[in-house]
């Protein structure tokens, strides 16, 4: 044991006289000197950062750690150059940096190891692996996502574009501002200045702040919230190649009371349920106007609505539109865009929408019988719809329009529990029908070539939709009958409206001519047929009894 | 036309020829303006829509409806016309008025159809059958002629009458028309064609087994050597048969006169309506609320 260790004894003698020489070399060397990697320049602790370095070590609240880096960047004239011939000053304002989001006046203050990883910050610093200033600042901002997970989205271009917008260029560097400071509007001169370099519009500071008090940039994901940032500001407008400006500005509130919003069955609709796939930026538009773009939007509710949308489009006003009348009406203009209310409440809302376009019928229509009850809330009145139809309203000019349309009124008119509440009579159809008006109109085939379509229908004589009481004193039907009738029958005399049964079934009260008439048939037919029949009969069994007697014999 | 008795002849002549035609033109009448008429009667039935547009739409089935209807008036103005030459100039019997004895035929007809006699009654050239539906023609066809004369200008007809007539015309056309239509088909048809064919309205001859049945009593005249047409071959006077026709030239020149002017008699309704077009896009200058 012993001879070995004597053995070994000049080897390790060796050592012991290696290690202690090296310990003193390394302590005769000249003092440490921070070297920037690509410049040459030898840089050296001033009395100044040492006085820092005393100051910083003094300080309980500041990680140790960064002693090192505090030594050389608290106090330096050195700069950084990258390849492409840029600098960057070295230099750290640490007063700054004690202010900032991540300084020793927050909460949990953060190393400079924290973001210049120790591992690639040792010095002396290797080579800069970024061209220029600009890759570094970028490269750098990635060490943002270490603590900040999710970073926000936000409409500025990404890592993928040519040009992105990093963490930096808005948060600042050593500098980063706090929530509370962006709120407060501090910063917005970086956004003002990115903006007005790369042409985009917001420039206004004031307006800036506002987007993002409104929390343009406290979004994890696309939603609401994201897309009023900027569209719940007043007065944003879009404009289009053709000049046409367009409100952009979307009412919240609206939005959420719709039949979309809230209380939709389905679901709450967001934003890209309808502006699918839309981000910020926006692509540029595709349409020369206003007009355009709205028709264009409204093939999105096709994907909900798609039977609606589908009766609209052999509609009159889909039709309109296909053959190239932009102002003809699509889903929006009836039923609004993003304060779509429930269409039918109150029922009057259906007329008052019509009437958008259609005003003069309108005034008409609410003078008459049909629309005063309306606006007293009678739900049996017809509104505009339940004539002409929803989503596929058809042209009420066609002869098939006109043939039907007794059917149509007759959908109210002979229902009988409806009309005992106004105390209507439910005959008018079938007494119509009975008569040559009603007759000749029922037999009436639209397809064939011959037919003429000019036989009375209910709305030629009460009138389309000015329709008033038949005893109305002025513009009542039963005022006037004579010259009603004498609109297709000029010659017509006084005698000539009697030969109308005005809607009274055959009574000894009303229309007691044409009553004792059919009495008289209803009594005969059976009897003189009654007779026949019998006679007949008669004559069959005796046939019969002589066809079996005469077989028999 | 008469043969001799003894041969038992076969077949025994029935119907002259104009009666032959009379008949035909009747016939194709009133079937047309059955076919074109009832549908009209149930606007609603699919039937009927499948009728009229078949025939050509509601417009082409009443100018139809209204030429068959002038046929029928012609052809009942000739027989009012013949039959007034050979009652009033040629005083032949009117063998076809009712008479006490067609009751009495009836009757023992049902009796013996009921097996409540044993023997069938003997019946005249006209039988009671035949009377009823003779006289049912000429009161239908006034009927129908009439109404569809009220129908076809009502504001001629209400210059004079009520308005109340025209629907009242319209439901006795309508319920004469179901009457005359249901009484063919049961009665005529069924005595004629399926009891057993019956050939004399297209021959003008009837075998002698329907006469023995259905005209037993002119089998014995005929066979006992009567004429068919009792004073048929008589010479009217000359001054009879000169004022028979002036009167009937100047009643068939009204009567003409009148049934052009049942096409043009009036206008009754325009052929077009003015057409209601009001603006129809007026847009509010204010939206809606």
């Amino acid at each position: 044991m012993f001879r070995n260790f004597i053995r070994k004894l000049p080897t390790l003698l060796l050592l012991f006289g290696i290690g202690s020489i090296s310990i003193f070399l390394f302590h005769m060397l000249p003092p440490i000197t921070a070297e920037a990697s690509v410049n040459e320049e030898p840089v050296s602790i001033s009395l100044e950062g040492l006085n820092i370095i005393q100051t910083l070590v003094q300080s309980d609240q500041h990680p140790d750690s960064d002693l090192a880096c505090r030594a050389c960047h608290s106090d330096t004239d050195a700069t950084v150059e990258f390849p492409s011939g840029e600098t960057f000053s070295a230099q750290v304002d640490m007063g700054i940096l004690a202010a900032s989001a991540h300084g020793t006046s927050s909460s949990d203050p953060l190393r400079c190891t924290s973001c210049h990883a120790a591992s690639s910050y040792q010095f002396p610093h290797d080579d800069l692996e970024a061209a220029d200033l600009r890759q570094y600042q970028i490269a750098k901002s990635a060490s943002c996502e270490q603590c900040h997970g999710q970073p926000h989205i936000t409409g500025h271009p990404g890592p993928e574009s040519e040009n992105p917008v990093v963490c930096t260029d808005c948060h600042g560097g050593h500098d980063v501002l706090t929530v509370e400071q962006l709120q407060a509007g501090e910063g917005t001169d970086a956004c003002v200045d990115c903006h007005t370099q790369s042409g985009v519009e917001l420039v206004d500071p004031a307006a800036l702040t506002g987007l993002i008090n409104a929390g343009l940039f406290s979004q994890q994901e696309i939603n609401n919230d994201y897309c009023l940032a900027c569209h719940s500001q007043p007065d944003i407008e879009m404009e289009f190649p053709n000049g046409d400006t367009k409100s952009v500005t979307v009412d919240a509130m609206a939005l959420h009371d719709s039949v979309h919003g809230a209380g939709n069955s389905w679901d709450e609709l967001v934003c890209n349920d309808c502006h699918v796939d839309y981000r910020y930026p926006h692509e540029p538009l595709a349409v020369e106007s206003a007009r355009e773009f709205s028709i264009e939007k409204n093939q999105v509710c096709e994907r909900c609505h798609e039977q609606k949308f589908d009766a609209t489009l052999d509609s009159v006003h889909g039709e309109a539109l296909m053959e190239g009348n932009l102002d003809a009406a699509t889903c929006t203009d009836c039923h609004g865009a993003h304060d779509t209310p429930v269409p039918n409440e109150p029922r009057e809302r259906i007329s008052h929408t019509c009437a958008q376009c259609h005003g003069d019928i309108f005034d008409e229509y609410i003078e008459s019988v049909h629309g005063e009850a309306l606006t007293t809330g009678d739900p049996d009145v017809p509104t505009c719809i339940d004539c002409h139809g929803v989503h596929n309203i058809g042209d009420p000019t066609t002869i098939l329009f006109r043939v039907r349309s007794p059917e149509l009124c007759a959908g109210c008119h002979a229902d009988e529990e409806m009309m005992s509440r106004h105390d209507i009579s439910t005959d008018v159809f079938d007494t119509y029908v009975s008569d040559f008006h009603g007759t000749t109109t029922m037999l009436f085939d639209p397809e064939h070539p011959n037919a003429d379509p000019t036989k009375a229908v209910c709305y030629d004589c009460h009138g389309v939709h000015n329709i008033k009481r038949p005893d109305d004193p002025e513009a009542g039907i039963k005022q006037n009958l004579l010259e009603t009738c004498q609109k297709c029958h000029p010659d017509a005399s006084a005698n000539f409206p009697d030969s109308w049964t005005s809607h009274f079934p055959p009574s000894l009260e009303h229309n007691t001519l044409v009553y004792l008439v059919n009495l008289f048939y209803r009594i005969i037919i059976p009897f003189t047929l009654g007779f026949l029949i019998f006679l007949v009969a008669t004559d069959v069994y005796q046939r019969i009894r002589s066809l079996i007697k005469s077989s028999r014999s | 036309m008469a043969t001799a008795p003894a041969e038992k002849q076969q077949r025994f002549p029935r119907f002259r020829k104009m009666a032959q035609l009379e008949h035909i033109i009747l016939l194709v009448s009133f079937t047309t303006l059955a076919i074109t008429g009832l549908p009209q009667k149930w606007p609603q039935a699919p039937f009927s829509l499948w009728m009229i547009n078949l025939l050509g739409g509601i417009e082409t089935v009443r100018i139809i409806h209204r030429w068959a209807a002038i046929i029928l008036i012609l052809g009942s103005f000739y027989h009012l016309f013949a039959s007034g030459y050979r009652l009033f100039v040629k005083r032949e019997r009117m063998r076809v008025l009712p008479v006490w004895k067609d009751a009495l035929d009836l009757r023992d007809y049902v009796l013996y159809n009921l097996g409540f006699k044993s023997e069938h009654p003997k019946m005249p050239k006209f039988n009671f059958g035949e009377k009823f539906e003779y006289w049912a023609v000429v009161w239908g066809t006034a009927v129908m002629i009439i109404t569809g004369f009220m129908l076809w200008n009502p504001i001629a007809v209400t210059n004079f009458l009520p308005g109340q007539f025209i629907p009242a015309a319209k439901a006795a056309h309508g319920g004469e028309a179901i009457l005359a239509v249901t009484s063919i088909l049961i009665w005529h048809i069924y005595n004629v064609v399926i009891k057993q064919f019956n050939p004399s309205m297209w021959t003008g001859w009837l075998p002698r087994r329907q006469m023995e049945e259905e005209h037993a009593l002119e089998l014995e005249r005929l066979e006992a050597g009567g004429d068919p047409w009792p004073g048929a071959a008589l010479e009217a006077p000359a001054h009879r048969k000169r004022n028979y026709f002036i009167v009937s030239a100047i009643l068939g020149i009204f009567i003409l006169a009148v049934i052009y002017y049942l096409f043009t008699f009036e206008e009754t309704a325009i052929t077009t309506l003015p057409a209601i077009t009001p603006e129809v896009i007026t847009p509010l200058v204010t939206p809606a609320p």
